[in-house]
C-alpha cells in the first residue's frame, strides 16, 4: 500500500512541476506580448494554472494528512477490508454552457457610450481535475455569454461537485491597464466623460472589487505572481451536483461577485444555462459476466438455456456464446436489471447443493422471474455480489442509471480565426492564393460562411450575410447586424448540430402561447383557449412563417430566461424555443421545422410540460402573473430557479419595460 | 393589408360592439391585445404584413364579453370608440380600451377571412358567407 501512496505523491509532484513550468511560461509570454488578444489568453493560462497549482497542492496536502491519519487509526482498528461498498465511478460531462446577460435596453439598442468589452472564461473543477473553456470577448452586442466546449470529468464519485467559476477580465480597447502611466491616466480620466474616467480609473485598480466582496466564498485564485498586463477577477460561480445532471439543458443560479463598480463587471442575468450529464461506470462497461443457466419460471421445468450473461447497463444480457458479445450479435434475450427488479437467492436445491438467484420483474403488470443457476457456489456468491453492486450503484448515481445520457467527446476542430472588429465583407475574405481565381465569388463566400458556421461563438455575424439572403431582399435594406445565439439544442434532432438555427417563426408561437397580462387585474384569467387548436383555421401564417423563416431582418436578440426553460423542453418539436440565430445560411434543417408547428398543436392540450407557463396553454392556467412574450418569467416551475421576490418584481418591471418583447396585454 | 405610411387603408370591416362587464373594480372586455407602434412587428403571429404595427387580438377569452360581440382572434382593431389604432403605442391602445369612465367600446375591427367572404359573395351570388351580419360590413375608406 505504501508504494501505491508513493506513486500517486509522485505523480501529483509530477503534475504540480509541470504546472509551475506552464506558469512560468505564461508569465513569460504575458510580459513579452504587445497584442491585446494574446495579453488576455496569456493571463487566461496563467489563472488556470494557478489555480490547478493550488488544486494539487492541496490535494497533496490532503494525502498526506490522510496518511498521517491511517498509521494512527491503524493500531486501533481491525486490519480486515472495509466492508464499505464504494459506488462505481462515472464521467461527468458539461457542455453548453450558457450565461445570459442583461443589458440595459439603451446601452442595447441606442448603443450608447463607448463599448465596454469584457474576455471571459469559465474554469471548471471537478474532484482534482481543472478545465478552463475558451475565451470570449464580450460587448453589449451580445445578450448571452456562450461557450462551445464540452468538457469531460473522468473519475468522478456520485457525490461530485462541479464547481463553475466565471472569470472576466475588462478589455478595453485602448486603454491597457497597465500601460498608461499614471499620470497622463489621471489627466485621461478627468477629461473623458465621467462613465469612462470611471472605468478608467477602476481598472488601474483591479483590487478593490475582488475578493473582499466576495462573502466569503473563497475563489479558487491563488495570489498570482503580479505581472503586468490584464488580470481576470472572479465574477460569478456555482456549484452543480449529482441533483443537476439531466438529459437536457437546465437553469442554475450562479452567484455574482463584484458589482457595478468593478471593471471587469458584466450585467449578468444570473443564471448558467448548460447541459450536465453522467455516465456511470456501471451503464457503460460491463460489471460483471460469466455463463449462466438460465430458466423461466412458467416455462418448460426442465429446459434451462446455457448463456453467456454480461451484466450492464440496466440489462443481463445473455447470448448464447461467448464469442457473442465482441461479435456484437444480438444477445438471445435480455434480462431487466433496474429499480423494479427484486433479486433474491433461493433456497438450496436438494439436489445439486448450489443455491439459485431468482430474478423477478414486473412487465406491464405481470411478474417474470427468471432462475439463474451457476456452477459453484463460489460463483453464485460472486453474481450476487455483482447483482448487489450494480443496485448501490444506481441508488448512488439516481437518475443517471435510468438511462444511458450521451456524452460527445469534444472533436479536434480547426482553430478559430479571431474575428475582425469590423463587419465589412472585404475585411473578412481571405482569398488565398491557391485559390483558383476563377472560382466565383460565391464559392469562396459559401466557404466562409461555413467557416463562420463553425466558429461564431460570439454570435456576431457580418452584416453583409444579409444581403446574399435571396428569400427577403428587404433585408438587405436593415443595417444593423445581426446577433446570432447559441441555441439550446433540440432533442428531437439525432445528430446534434451545435448551432442549428432555430427558425423564427417559432417565435410567434410563443407569443400567441403567452400567459395573460394583467395590467389591470391580477386576478387569474379565466380559462383561456388553446391558441393551437384555433390555428386550424387559419393556416396561413404557418406557411407564411416558412416563408419568411429565413429573414434574419425577422430576428431580435432572444435573452433571458425564456430561452433556459424553453430549451429544457423535451419532445415538443420547439426544439431550442425561443433562441434564435441568423440563419444567414439556412441549412437544410431547417426543413425540419415546418414539422413542429403542425405537431403541437394537437398536442398543447394535453401537454403536461407545465414547468413552462410561458409558452404553453394548458401552464397557463397555473398563475403567472408577467405580460409580454418573452419577459422573464419568474413565477413558474422547476427548470428556472426561482429568483428573489425584490429582484422578480424588478424583473417583470424591466421586461414591460423592455422594448424587445412583444407585450400583450389583457383589457 | 399592406399599407405604406399616409397612404389611405382600404379595408373590409367589422363593427363590433362590446359592452364591458364589471368585475370587481375593474371593467374587462375579455381579450388581449398585441402590437403598437412601439413593438417589433416581426412577432405578431397574426399580421400578413410583417411590417403591420397595428393593435391585433391576441387572445379572447371564452364566453367573454368580446367573444360573445363577435371579436375573434387574429382580429387587427382599426378604430375604438371613433379613435384612430392604427398608429399608436401599445400602451395608449390599452389605455383606449379599458377608459373607466365609458361602457361600452365600439371597435372597428378587420381580419382576413371578412376580405374573402365578400370577395366570394360578390363573386359566387347567391350562396350566403356566415361571417357576421352582412350589414356590417362595409368598405372604407
Amino acid at each position: 500500500m505504501n508504494n501505491s501512496k508513493n506513486q500517486r505523491d509522485s505523480d501529483i509532484q509530477k503534475k504540480i512541476d509541470h504546472e509551475i513550468r506552464m506558469r512560468d511560461g505564461a508569465c513569460k509570454l504575458l510580459a513579452a506580448c504587445s497584442q491585446k488578444d494574446q495579453a488576455l489568453e496569456a493571463a487566461k493560462s496563467l489563472q488556470t494554472c494557478s489555480t490547478r497549482i493550488m488544486a494539487y497542492m492541496s490535494e497533496l496536502q490532503r494525502m498526506k494528512e490522510a496518511q498521517v491519519m491511517q498509521k494512527v487509526t491503524r493500531r486501533s482498528s481491525d486490519a480486515g477490508p472495509m466492508d464499505d461498498r464504494h459506488p462505481c465511478k462515472g464521467k461527468v460531462a458539461i457542455s453548453d454552457l450558457r450565461i445570459p446577460l442583461m443589458w440595459k435596453d439603451t446601452e442595447y439598442f441606442k448603443n450608447k457610450g463607448e463599448l465596454h468589452r469584457c474576455a471571459v472564461f469559465c474554469l471548471l473543477q471537478l474532484g482534482g481535475e481543472i478545465f478552463d473553456t475558451d475565451m470570449v470577448i464580450v460587448d453589449r452586442t451580445l445578450t448571452d455569454i456562450c461557450f462551445d466546449n464540452t468538457i469531460v470529468f473522468n473519475e468522478a464519485s456520485p457525490g461530485f461537485e462541479l464547481r463553475v467559476e466565471l472569470y472576466s477580465c475588462c478589455s478595453e480597447d485602448d486603454y491597457s491597464a497597465g500601460s498608461t502611466p499614471r499620470k497622463l491616466a489621471s489627466k485621461l480620466s478627468s477629461s473623458l466623460g465621467r462613465s469612462a474616467g470611471k472605468k478608467l480609473r477602476s481598472a488601474m485598480e483591479p483590487g478593490p472589487c475582488s475578493p473582499v466582496s466576495n462573502g466569503g466564498a473563497a475563489p479558487l485564485l491563488l495570489p498570482v505572481p503580479s505581472v503586468p498586463g490584464p488580470k481576470y477577477h472572479l465574477l460569478a460561480h456555482t456549484t452543480l451536483s449529482l441533483s443537476h445532471v439531466q438529459d437536457s439543458f437546465r437553469t442554475h443560479d450562479l452567484t455574482i461577485s463584484g458589482n457595478e463598480e468593478c471593471s471587469y463587471w458584466l450585467p449578468l442575468y444570473g443564471s448558467m444555462c448548460c447541459r450536465l450529464a453522467a455516465q456511470p461506470q456501471c451503464m457503460t462497461q460491463q460489471m460483471m459476466s460469466g455463463c449462466l443457466k438460465v430458466k423461466q419460471l412458467g416455462g418448460d421445468p426442465q429446459s434451462s438455456t446455457e448463456v453467456y450473461a454480461v451484466l450492464k447497463g440496466t440489462s443481463l444480457f445473455c447470448y448464447h456464446r461467448q464469442e457473442d458479445v465482441e461479435a456484437n450479435v444480438e444477445p438471445a434475450f435480455t434480462i431487466a436489471i433496474n429499480k423494479e427488479t427484486r433479486i433474491r437467492a433461493s433456497e438450496k436445491d436438494p439436489h445439486s447443493k448450489v443455491q439459485n438467484i431468482c430474478i423477478s420483474n414486473q412487465y406491464g403488470g405481470e411478474e417474470v422471474t427468471h432462475t439463474l443457476t451457476t456452477d459453484s457456489r463460489e460463483d453464485t456468491h460472486r453474481w450476487m455480489e455483482a447483482f448487489w453492486q450494480h443496485f448501490y450503484d444506481m441508488s448512488q448515481w439516481k437518475q443517471c442509471c435510468d438511462d444511458l445520457m450521451k456524452i460527445e467527446l469534444p472533436s479536434p476542430r480547426k482553430p478559430a480565426p479571431v474575428t475582425p472588429k469590423q463587419g465589412s465583407l472585404y475585411h473578412e475574405m481571405v482569398i488565398e492564393s491557391s485559390d483558383d481565381l476563377s472560382s466565383t465569388v460565391s464559392d469562396i463566400l459559401a466557404r466562409r460562411m461555413q467557416e463562420l458556421e463553425l466558429r461564431s461563438q460570439l454570435g456576431t455575424s457580418p452584416t453583409w450575410m444579409s444581403v446574399f439572403d435571396e428569400n427577403n431582399p428587404k433585408s438587405a435594406g436593415r443595417p444593423r447586424p445581426c446577433t446570432s445565439r447559441l441555441s439550446g439544442h433540440s432533442p428531437c434532432t439525432p445528430h446534434r448540430l451545435p448551432r442549428s438555427p432555430v427558425i423564427p417563426h417559432r417565435c410567434p408561437q410563443l407569443g400567441l402561447l403567452s400567459s395573460d397580462a394583467s395590467l389591470t387585474s391580477d386576478s387569474d384569467s379565466h380559462c383561456s383557449t388553446s391558441p393551437c387548436s384555433q390555428r386550424h383555421g387559419w393556416p396561413e401564417p404557418s406557411s407564411n412563417f416558412s416563408l419568411l423563416s429565413s429573414s434574419p431582418s425577422r430576428l431580435r436578440p432572444r435573452t433571458l430566461s425564456l430561452d433556459a426553460k424553453l430549451s429544457t423542453l423535451r419532445g415538443r418539436g420547439y426544439g431550442a424555443g425561443g433562441t434564435f440565430q441568423c440563419p444567414c445560411q439556412p441549412p437544410p434543417s431547417s426543413l425540419l421545422t415546418p414539422l413542429p408547428i403542425s405537431s403541437c398543436s394537437p398536442r398543447s392540450q394535453r401537454s403536461t410540460q407545465t414547468t413552462l407557463s410561458c409558452s404553453s396553454s394548458t401552464s397557463s392556467n397555473s398563475s403567472s402573473n408577467s405580460e409580454g412574450s418573452h419577459s422573464p418569467e419568474s413565477s413558474e416551475g422547476a427548470p428556472f430557479s426561482r429568483p428573489s421576490p425584490a429582484r422578480r418584481s424588478l424583473r417583470n418591471l424591466r421586461a414591460r419595460l423592455d422594448p424587445r418583447n412583444w407585450l400583450q396585454s389583457q383589457v | 393589408m399592406t399599407s405604406m405610411p399616409g397612404q389611405p387603408v382600404t379595408a373590409v370591416v367589422q363593427r363590433i360592439e362590446i359592452q364591458k362587464l364589471r368585475q370587481a373594480d375593474n371593467l374587462i372586455l375579455g381579450f388581449s391585445i398585441g402590437g403598437g407602434i412601439d413593438q417589433d412587428p416581426g412577432q405578431n403571429p397574426f399580421s400578413k404584413d410583417k411590417t403591420d404595427k397595428g393593435i391585433y387580438v391576441t387572445r379572447i377569452t371564452p364566453e367573454g364579453p368580446a367573444h360573445e360581440a363577435g371579436l375573434r382572434m387574429g382580429d387587427k382593431i382599426l378604430q375604438v370608440n371613433g379613435w384612430d389604432m392604427t398608429m399608436m403605442t401599445h400602451d395608449q391602445a390599452r389605455k383606449r380600451l379599458t377608459k373607466k369612465n365609458e361602457d361600452v367600446v365600439r371597435l372597428l375591427v378587420t381580419r382576413k377571412s371578412l376580405e374573402e367572404a365578400v370577395k366570394q359573395s360578390m363573386g359566387s351570388g347567391p350562396r350566403q358567407e356566415h361571417c357576421g351580419t352582412p350589414s356590417n360590413h362595409k368598405l372604407m375608406h
